[in-house]
């Protein structure tokens, strides 16, 4: 491996590799440092939505897969400069044994979850939309005069 | 490679059947699909894949053991069905074993029924299906069906290779990719697959259940699409946003 990148003579290519290397092993070191807990929580009745966060120039846009819910429990708040939680309520309680799993007792009724901000952002200017059970959160990025 | 990969029949495998891929990928698009035409046909497990390159999973169905890459047949369609993400170094042996396998039994065509990962997805309201294919003669047959031809773009991940070797063996295959999310589980893009694989194969499946039942789906799939997703991060699956330096 070693040889393959010498031959490489380009700058780029050697900062791919290190990022590469970087890549990996941030992943193997997540891997092994964090247990990975449930996605779902009984004693709240709350599930962990999948959630994606994405930066563009001019804002960070949160969306998050919220099926079964009535899009006027949506609830959207900033927890400090760089957090922000979503909770939703489902239109009716769902149990373990709706997906099959009978051996866990529990049901659930919430959505929650807490996605972390990578850039600053103007808070207070958050937009929200709800379509097809997708909440979308739009955060206009702080511009670096600001 | 290729022997690292066994697939074990339990009962007698059609041939001369269509055969559909049904892998976890963006949206799950393929995997709510096939699985949906698996209950539908009412069609049987007849193989599983076998792999130390997979991870040491069962799924239990009714508290007995199954393989989480399974094969369904009846008398004129076999159906792969993955129910947990591949793993990265695992994806090239396996599709290369079931291209060959899927040769070895004659499949007259392959279909994967897939995602094509489409920002802003909440905001189409008619979800469009494309078509790629394996060979020129399969283009022409899916244009007369009124299907849309991927004209140009990247795949990656199963599917791609399903069609890489598809073509290097000179095996007939299609590709059909409905708009979809990319890591949120979405249903919507498989009944539109569904439709437009009934439209091709002659096999008229009925999707009003899957679109009634498209938020249960959702909820059932979140962490299977979760999985899959870090599975799709790893193998650069965002790729497909790419534009291509040829056109």
């Amino acid at each position: 491996m070693y040889e393959t990148r010498r031959q490489r003579r380009s700058t780029f290519d050697m900062i791919r590799d290190l990022m590469e290397d970087f890549e990996i092993l941030s992943e193997e070191l997540g891997e092994a440092a964090f247990f990975e807990g449930p996605s779902w929580d009984t004693k709240s009745c709350c599930i962990e939505p999948l959630c994606t966060v994405s930066v563009t120039e001019d804002e960070v846009v949160i969306t998050a897969d919220l099926p079964y819910t009535d899009p006027d429990t949506v609830k959207v708040e900033t927890m400090g400069p760089n957090r922000l939680e979503i909770k939703a309520e489902m239109k009716r309680r769902i149990r373990f044994d709706e997906f099959g799993i009978t051996h866990r007792q529990g049901e659930f009724q919430f959505f929650r979850c807490i996605n972390r901000i990578p850039v600053p952002v103007d808070a207070k200017r958050l937009k929200t939309s709800f379509k097809k059970g997708i909440l979308e959160v739009r955060l206009p990025r702080k511009k670096a005069r600001q | 490679m290729s022997e690292s990969v066994r697939i074990v029949e339990k009962k007698s495998v059609p041939s001369n059947a269509l055969m559909l891929h049904g892998l976890p990928d963006v949206g799950l698009v393929g995997l709510i699909a096939t699985s949906h035409v698996i209950g539908q046909l009412k069609m049987d497990e007849v193989a599983y894949v076998d792999s130390d390159l997979l991870p040491p999973i069962v799924v239990l169905h009714e508290g007995l053991p199954h393989a989480p890459l399974r094969i369904f047949g009846n008398g004129e369609l076999i159906a792969t069905l993955g129910e947990s993400a591949l793993p990265v170094k695992a994806v090239q042996p396996i599709i290369r074993k079931l291209v060959e396998w899927g040769q070895n039994k004659k499949a007259k065509l392959m279909i994967s029924m897939g995602g094509l990962p489409t920002p802003d997805r909440q905001d189409i309201e008619s979800v469009k299906v494309y078509g790629a294919a394996s060979m020129p003669s399969l283009l022409k047959t899916l244009t007369d069906k009124g299907i849309q031809i991927l004209h140009g773009g990247f795949m990656v991940g199963p599917y791609a290779l399903i069609m890489r070797y598809c073509a290097e063996r000179n095996v007939p295959a299609v590709a059909l990719l409905a708009q979809s999310f990319y890591n949120y589980p979405d249903p919507e893009a498989a009944a539109a697959t569904i439709k437009e694989f009934s439209k091709l194969t002659g096999l008229n499946i009925d999707v009003s259940k899957l679109i009634e039942g498209g938020e249960e789906i959702r909820l059932r799939a979140r962490d299977t699409m979760k999985r899959t997703t870090e599975e799709l991060n790893r193998m650069k699956k965002t790729q497909e946003y790419d534009l291509p330096l040829y056109v």
